[in-house]
């Protein structure tokens, strides 16, 4: 009950992402950081008076330390490095171009993640279509696709499937969710070209057209020797991932080693190292780039800003609505891949989908299944397995705080002559368009 | 309208867009700049969106990303100057009252473009434009062309805009090639894959492979074929309009003028289906009156078509044409003295 009332500074804290933007803009970008203080305060202190400060203030650095820390410097390296990179030239923003950059994006999610893919493409996207005036729903596809559920194919695409790799689950398993990949693609670049044409229709009638008088395209990309670093960011992710499980991180009980902070809380070695690499690689890659090109990219620093801001609220006080879930996850009956599917999807849709999907894994882990894939949380029936990785990668698309990279590009999307929809309005086209192709997800792949 | 007040509004309008000119310059980056086209265009759009008070939401829209822009200029006494000016125009934009109507049917900016309305605003310098659509077998090519000669100024349909931009094209291409070959010796047409020679360039059944829609690709700039035809076609009527007087036959030249304010007259062409048929069996004997009237169904839709595709609009729609004519009313000779009467005495006004 207590952590059910815990929930409001969460619920609070939608809401004013949700709202103050439509309705006091200047306002909220002002006060963003004293909205999320004030929030994180309601959470932190009501908390502190019910199981003791030191509790509450080991929960707090807790999320911060294990969590927003790694997010946000991964978040931050990806945002340096592909600022650092930009592709000029005279190619156009047509429905055809549009559906193929959203399909490349898509299959580049899995091989360098959904932020990496985001950061490296959402340029070029808005470069291409900057003729064009209909474009918002471009990117709101930008972010269903590329920075979602594109992600699902290897555990390098989104961080939930690398911790089930962590745990037991084959590296290249996800694989396995390439024709549920391939469906969801179809469907949705199907849907995306007929309205991408329509607004192309309505662009060319009234009298908008892109510069073609050179006789051929030229399409140059500077700053490529970046790429190196984004790999070496890709490299520091699988590290973080791979390196807790070597006897030599960790202790005797088999507590990975790290540097103690305060409590129980400990920032591991291999999440140091994963920050160090991302901050080496950001910082390489500044000084080896020509400021010319983050200013033919239009680089500032506003979007991180914005989400390294917000998400510290995010973070904070979503943790009573996980502690809530990690307690009743188990207590739901949720057995069969659809239910698992679509409870683990609508939660990670508001809730860190990492650990939103371990929570389900350890439930499925424990409902005592004979056959499937043998993991170190128990033997989970693998259409089991698809769903719960499905629906924590899958449905991230469906708020703008879903997925660490939604924000993001939204953040870049605004800052550069797209009008996004607002947090409800966004909420809507998922709702038109995900919620519709994920039931049939949910008929052909999971009942 | 008060004139006061269209001063007012045209100035703001000039403020709007110079405000989006100053950013751009500030920022150096074009990818997020609102008005992209030329000044006097931006500025007649705005001009359009701040009297259509219905529409005012869009210029609040696009005032709001231009400080969105704004907003990310890095040095900050430039980004407060910039600041000032948004706020002051926001204010104007406010202050602007309710409604601008007088009252009278008519749709100003149309009627700004058009001759028959108006005539005292027009500058002896505009070009005199028809354009002219038509229903299949009613005659409209060839009235088009009647007009054209007894105007004395040129005529362009399909074929011949067709004809005329492969050529650019083709010259384009060997100005790329020889600016290429000066700068490296070696360099030949063979490196530059996108480029046709001319014979090429005019051919119109082109086979279809791989490497030809790689190169059809990179030619077009990953634009669909027709679509880069058509852009190019509505740049080149724009500049022929601002050199020559002359008839165009369909191609949405209608739209593109209006467009790009142009001032021009739009003619919609028709007859009833009888005569439509008759004079196609009469052009082509061996057709049968079903196949007759199957071509001209397919044509309709066709036109149908790909007037709705690039412009959004109804093809045959008596709202979106200055003047609709039924041709078997006049008959070609008689429909052509019908439209001579009404443009009157232009052409000796322009030899005076």
């Amino acid at each position: 009950m207590n952590l059910l009332f815990l929930c409001v500074p969460f619920v609070g804290m939608l809401l004013c992402i949700a709202i103050l933007p439509l309705i006091r803009g200047e306002w909220w970008e002002n006060h963003r950081l004293h909205a999320v203080i004030f929030w994180s305060l309601l959470f932190a202190v009501p908390y502190g008076l019910l199981n003791g400060p030191a509790v509450s203030l080991e929960t707090v650095l807790e999320c911060l330390v294990n969590d927003y820390l790694t997010f946000i410097i991964l978040l931050f390296g990806l945002f340096c490095v592909a600022g650092n990179i930009t592709m000029s030239g005279d190619l156009a923003g047509s429905p055809r171009v549009n559906v193929g950059l959203l399909a490349l994006g898509t299959l580049l999610s899995s091989w360098i993640g959904t932020t990496g893919a985001s950061m490296l493409m959402v340029r070029p996207v808005l470069k291409m279509n900057s003729w064009r005036k209909r474009k918002r729903h471009i990117i709101v596809f930008f972010i269903f696709l590329v920075s979602n559920i594109g992600g699902c194919l290897t555990p390098i695409g989104d961080p939930p499937l690398l911790m089930g790799f962590m745990r037991g689950v084959p590296f290249f398993w996800s694989l396995h969710l390439a024709p549920v990949l391939l469906v969801n693609m179809v469907v949705l670049l199907f849907i995306f070209y007929q309205i991408d044409r329509r607004a192309y229709r309505r662009d060319i009638a009234s009298g908008l057209h892109p510069d073609i008088s050179k006789p051929g395209t030229e399409v140059k990309l500077r700053g490529a020797h970046n790429l190196i670093f984004l790999v070496m960011i890709v490299a520091a992710v699988i590290l973080s991932g791979t390196l807790p499980s070597l006897p030599m991180f960790q202790d005797a009980e088999g507590n990975v080693l790290g540097l103690h902070i305060f409590g129980e809380v400990t920032l591991s070695w291999p999440a140091v190292l994963e920050i160090v690499i991302i901050l080496l690689a950001a910082f390489l890659s500044f000084r080896t780039t020509d400021a010319g090109i983050r200013r033919e990219n239009h680089f500032t620093w506003g979007a991180i800003e914005e989400v390294a801001v917000l998400f510290i609220g995010i973070f904070i006080t979503m943790q009573p609505a996980l502690m809530l879930l990690k307690a009743c996850g188990a207590s739901l009956g949720l057995t069969r891949p659809s239910e698992m599917f679509w409870a683990t999807g609508m939660l990670s849709s508001f809730l860190d989908n990492t650990p939103t999907y371990l929570v389900f894994l350890t439930t499925a882990g424990s409902l005592g299944f004979a056959d499937g894939m043998m993991t170190a949380l128990g033997t989970i029936p693998l259409k089991v397995l698809m769903a719960i990785s499905c629906g924590a990668v899958f449905m991230g698309a469906n708020t703008y705080i879903g997925n660490a990279p939604n924000f993001m590009v939204k953040s870049i999307a605004d800052e550069n002559g797209v009008r996004m929809p607002s947090f409800f309005g966004y909420l809507l086209w998922s709702l038109c368009i995900l919620v519709p192709v994920f039931a049939l997800d949910t008929l052909i792949f999971f009942l | 309208m008060m004139n006061e007040e269209a001063n007012k509004i045209k100035e703001l309008a000039e403020c709007i867009y110079d405000l989006d000119a100053e950013v751009y310059s500030q920022l150096g980056s074009s990818i997020g700049r609102v008005y992209t086209r030329d000044r006097e265009h931006c500025v007649n759009e705005i001009e359009r969106l701040l009297v259509t008070r219905s529409e005012s939401k869009v210029i609040r829209s696009e005032l709001a990303l231009i400080s969105n822009m704004a907003r990310t200029i890095p040095d900050k006494q430039e980004r407060k100057l910039v600041m000032t000016e948004y706020n002051r125009i926001i204010q104007a934009v406010s202050d602007l009252p309710d409604s601008f109507s007088s009252g009278d049917v008519i749709n100003l900016e149309q009627a700004r473009l058009n001759r028959f309305h108006l005539r005292n605003r027009f500058s002896d310098d505009d070009h005199m434009i028809i354009c002219i659509s038509w229903a299949y077998g009613s005659g409209g090519a060839d009235i088009g062309f009647r007009l054209a000669d007894r105007l004395k100024i040129n005529f362009y349909d399909k074929e011949i805009l067709e004809a005329v931009l492969k050529r650019l094209d083709a010259q384009k291409d060997l100005e790329l090639i020889q600016a290429s070959a000066k700068a490296n010796p070696n360099d030949t047409a063979r490196s530059h894959p996108e480029v046709l020679n001319l014979s090429e360039a005019l051919r119109t059944d082109m086979p279809v492979t791989l490497r030809q829609r790689m190169r059809e690709f990179s030619r077009y700039h990953g634009l669909p074929k027709q679509d880069a035809i058509f852009f190019n076609q509505s740049d080149l009527l724009c500049e022929m309009a601002k050199q020559e007087d002359f008839v165009i036959m369909g191609r949405c030249a209608k739209t593109v003028m209006t467009n790009n304010r142009i001032p021009h007259i739009s003619i919609f062409i028709s007859a009833p289906m009888e005569q439509r048929v008759r004079r196609i069996m009469e052009i082509n004997s061996r057709l049968s009156v079903r196949q007759a009237q199957r071509m001209i169904r397919k044509a309709d839709e066709e036109h149908r078509r790909y007037i709705n595709f690039y412009t959004g609009g109804e093809w045959g729609h008596a709202n979106n044409y200055d003047l609709c004519i039924n041709s078997a009313s006049y008959g070609i000779e008689g429909t052509v003295d019908f439209i001579l009467g009404m443009i009157g005495d232009w052409k000796k006004k322009k030899q005076r």
